[in-house]
């Protein structure tokens, strides 16, 4: 058995993946493009659920935001998930919020215990309130904070083992991570419970100048690739997602690219039952 | 304030200015910039090809620092834009733009707003003709009307993609512009006096007979008025009041 392979939807593929109906395991879709009450973006959405499984992506919620989460922001993903009966319902690892101001990125976080504390509260209300379990990812950062307590993937294996919530592993991110921090990526994976891993992503980044940076615009890198292979035969396939947000391609190049996923898991996981 | 709350504080006002700052966070400030920027033109793509490039990069820029972002959904960010342009002095010479950001405010809005069941006309036909009167149609939700002063409907229609920026001729103001979206796209119409005054009233939740009576000599025009308006999918339902 493979990886099960899908893609990330973006407003242009939608009516072509409607009328051809390739073959993906399942389509994820970030929650606030879907925020509105109604409207053609929406009824889009309910026409492909019927063929997919749809996971939601959020990018707004801010799990680690110091005065907590917005509850309308909460309150409207809540609503989103009952219409959807999403697959997964995750967020990423970071801050966008604070005091009502919006930097509507992800921001990262300083790796210590009072941050560990702050994301554990705010996903544990998300999950009451969702009444289901998230996940959580890991994200691309370029700037650290002084005073870090610990290692960033002990900082995220610590939120996810007491927040009780599963981890959307992005391999892309702990690509563009280890370079721009200079750690060893494939290290970053010792301190991951491989129980807790529910989903990978996969995405595309590019050199600018002294760094790497996380684009999503292009194509998955080869390190990216050999990084994944890792990942699958040291935790097994999970549902895997090709990420491409910027520049958008042809859907046949993102369909190349999730194809690529399923090759890599498969010859991965063969290997390992080999040794 | 805990420790995290102050770096969190810090860090959004460090973004938000313009004192220089080291490359690690410099890219974080031209992310968050950058994704005002680019979620003002997916709103407002008539007024920024209308003003070009380098003007809606500042004016987005400026924009962002007076009305900061209040919302972890982009789609909801720049909804002060029209009166952020009618007080933003590089924009003195185009007394019309704040109206046409108006009028895509009003359009973006309508691609979200809820959606409404078919109308049955059938059942509206079957209301007895003593009681027709006491019919109170509801405006789909997507509904907005406008009263500008601009021939906006034709200038937005000729900075669609595809067409040159050059309005029909013969373009001239209209009493009013109304927002409706119909199978699936929010679009602009025109409409003449007596059908915004129409609309106004049913905004206000009027029955036919008051509509009627505001019309005044105009009212015979109202079952025209009703089939050109149910076209355009302004009404999502009535009831008797």
């Amino acid at each position: 058995m493979g990886a099960a392979v899908g893609i990330g939807l973006r407003a242009p593929h939608a009516a072509e993946i409607a009328r051809r109906r390739p073959p993906l395991a399942f389509l994820e879709v970030h929650s606030e493009n879907y925020f509105g009450d109604g409207g053609p973006a929406l009824a889009t959405l309910d026409a492909l659920r019927r063929d997919y499984d749809v996971s939601l992506h959020g990018v707004g919620l801010s799990l680690g935001s110091a005065d907590g989460v917005d509850r309308g922001h909460l309150a409207r993903l809540a609503a989103l998930a009952t219409r959807v009966a999403p697959r997964f319902v995750s967020e990423h690892l970071s801050w966008s919020a604070f005091g009502g101001l919006h930097a509507n990125d992800l921001l990262p976080l300083p790796f210590d215990e009072a941050s560990v504390a702050v994301v554990v509260a705010n996903i544990a209300h998300v999950q009451d309130v969702l009444r289901r379990p998230i996940l959580v990812e890991n994200i691309s950062a370029y700037h650290a904070f002084d005073g870090a307590t610990l290692a960033e993937p002990q900082f995220v294996a610590e939120v996810v083992r007491r927040a009780g919530c599963g981890l959307l592993l992005d391999v892309n991110n702990v690509y563009v991570n280890a370079c721009n921090f200079g750690f060893d990526a494939t290290r970053y994976f010792d301190a991951l419970e491989g129980a807790t891993i529910a989903e990978i992503h996969v995405a595309g980044h590019e050199r600018r100048g002294g760094l790497v940076v996380d684009t999503h615009a292009a194509r998955v890198g080869a390190e990216v690739w050999a990084l994944y292979r890792e990942a699958v035969e040291r935790f097994g396939p999970r549902p895997t997602l090709v990420e491409w947000d910027a520049d958008l391609p042809s859907l046949d190049v993102l369909l190349d690219e999730a194809r690529i996923a399923a090759d890599v898991a498969a010859s991965a996981r063969a290997e390992s039952v080999a040794a | 304030m805990t420790a995290l709350a102050g770096r969190q504080r810090a860090f959004l006002a460090s973004i938000r200015g313009r004192e220089p700052l080291p490359a690690s966070l410099a890219r974080y400030r031209e992310q968050a910039f950058a994704g005002w920027h680019a979620a003002l033109s997916d709103a407002y793509p008539v007024v920024a090809r209308l003003v070009g490039a380098a003007f809606f990069a500042e004016a987005a820029r400026v924009y962002a620092e007076a009305f900061p972002s209040s919302s972890g959904d982009l789609h909801a960010y720049g909804e002060h834009f029209a009166d952020f342009i009618a007080g933003y002095p590089h924009a003195a010479d185009l007394p019309w733009l704040p109206d046409m950001a108006r009028l895509e405010w009003a359009l973006h809005r309508a691609q979200f707003a809820a959606d409404a069941p078919a109308f049955d006309a059938g059942a509206l036909a079957a209301v007895d003709p003593e009681r027709q009167g006491a019919i109170v149609l509801d405006l789909h939700p997507a509904v907005a009307l406008l009263r500008p002063e601009w021939p906006l409907v034709a200038w937005w229609e000729a900075n669609q993609p595809g067409r040159d920026g050059t309005p029909d001729e013969g373009a001239a103001a209209s009493a009013g512009v109304l927002i409706t979206r119909h199978e699936g796209a929010a679009a602009p119409h025109q409409v003449d006096d007596a059908e915004a005054i129409a609309l106004e009233a049913w905004l206000s939740g009027a029955d036919l007979a008051s509509v009627a009576q505001r019309l005044g000599a105009e009212a015979d025009r109202l079952p025209s008025m009703l089939s050109r308006l149910f076209a355009l999918g302004a009404f999502a339902g009535f009831r008797l009041g």
